[in-house]
């Protein structure tokens, strides 16, 4: 009978010494609450930005372990713990907030800065363009300059329709339409000035005297305008840039009943074109 | 003989344990917590202002789940169980209003960065052609 008794002592007690010593239930929400705040507790950003926040969170554990110790209901604990992990979380979207407001400060003066910057580089490449523009107004006019020396050696008058050199009939032997070796010098120059100004075109223009019919006049006058044609080919100066005519004994510039008048009205004239390349047909 | 006044103490004395006993009962959910439900309304509304439907759609959810559940235990005479769930739905809108506004000021840095990167580029490509 004794020894049943302590039997039955020893099992209680070693029931009650199990149940004292096992660690009663944690509460999940609350350990993860925990957690979350000792780590925010120690990122300095969010002890620095965001610091009530942070002590909301804490009195929200604080309660929350309190109400386990005290054995209260767990519905109760983990409402606080809830509370607290999500304060936890306001607490570093706070910080990272006033962090990124910072920052924004902190660019905007920089872009500032940049957009100076970027002023100044605009205005510096104005300045730059601006000269360029100078200096190519400065070779246009050179570029004048050097045609109206190259029109003055080519002997070229400026007329309404333009530049027109007039070539006489020195060039021609009479009812010839080959050149004289004498013509090769004006044609040289002609052709240099084609090949310096590669824009401009010309247009031939044979006349005669009014000896002879008017029909072979005509003839005559564009095999005249032809051969100088040929001679700017044989210079180089694609056909495409030379347009010919003969006119006849049409537009005499002098008397036809003197000799010296009709030396003059034997003639090839060269229409130069304006830079465009474009030549006005002859009307009157 | 029973006296006025003995009568008068002893209903006295009847109604305040009847009261006392009343407000133990009523200790537990005397009334609905409609000043949280208010509090808690608004911060939903805020953190929908600042664009919380598209910063933190989940914590918004999540806020206005539990304000349905609060309002349903109202229903249901639990007074207290709604008090503390009307207070969880605060404390999520709250965060689903400081999430949206951190990852907008967050987007506004990233846009400020960009666009001085955009400039500096503009800047050397200006220089380069000169």
């Amino acid at each position: 009978m004794q020894f049943r008794k302590l039997a039955f002592l020893v099992i209680l007690f070693s029931g009650l010494i199990v149940g004292c010593g096992g660690t009663p239930d944690k509460n999940p929400l609350l350990e993860e609450a925990k957690t979350n705040y000792q780590k925010a507790e120690n990122d300095t950003l969010i002890v620095s930005k965001a610091p009530v926040a942070l002590k909301e969170a804490e009195e929200e554990l604080e309660k929350s372990e309190q109400l386990w110790s005290d054995g209260a209901d767990k519905e109760m604990v983990s409402h606080h713990a809830y509370i607290a992990k999500q304060k936890v979380a306001i607490a570093k979207e706070t910080a990272q907030l006033n962090a990124a407001q910072d920052e924004v400060k902190r660019a905007e003066t920089q872009r500032q800065k940049v957009l100076i910057q970027a002023r100044k580089a605009e205005a510096q490449a104005a300045e730059k363009r601006a000269k360029k523009a100078l200096s190519e107004a400065q070779k246009e006019r050179q570029r004048a300059q050097e045609l109206a020396k190259q029109v003055n050696q080519l002997q070229a008058q400026q007329t309404q329709r333009g530049l027109v050199l007039t070539l006489g009939d020195v060039l021609f032997d009479f009812d010839k339409a080959s050149l004289k070796p004498g013509g090769e010098q004006a044609v040289n120059k002609l052709a240099q000035f084609l090949k310096e100004y590669p824009k401009r075109n010309v247009m031939i223009e044979g006349y005669t005297d009014n000896i002879g019919s008017a029909t072979y006049n005509k003839q005559l006058s564009r095999r005249r305008a032809n051969s100088v044609q040929q001679a700017l080919m044989d210079r180089g100066i694609s056909s495409n840039r030379i347009q010919i005519r003969g006119y006849g004994e049409q537009y005499p510039v002098a008397t036809n009943s003197s000799e010296a008048g009709r030396q003059r009205n034997r003639r090839v004239e060269v229409v130069i074109s304006d830079k465009n390349g474009n030549i006005k047909e002859r009307s009157s | 003989m029973i006296s006025l006044s003995s009568i008068v103490k002893k209903m006295a004395s009847y109604g305040l344990i009847l009261s006392s006993l009343c407000l133990t009962i009523s200790c537990a959910s005397s009334k609905p917590p409609t000043e949280q439900v208010a509090r808690t309304e608004a911060a939903i509304n805020q953190a929908n202002q600042v664009g919380a439907q598209d910063y933190a759609p989940l914590q918004l959810r999540n806020a206005r789940k539990k304000l349905t559940q609060a309002k349903s235990l109202i229903q249901h005479k639990k007074y207290d169980e709604a008090k503390r769930m009307a207070e969880r739905a605060k404390v999520d809108a709250e965060l689903a209003e400081e999430t949206s506004l951190s990852k907008k000021a967050q987007d506004a840095v990233k846009q400020l960065k960009e666009s001085i990167k955009i400039l500096k580029q503009e800047i050397q490509e200006k220089q380069q052609n000169q």
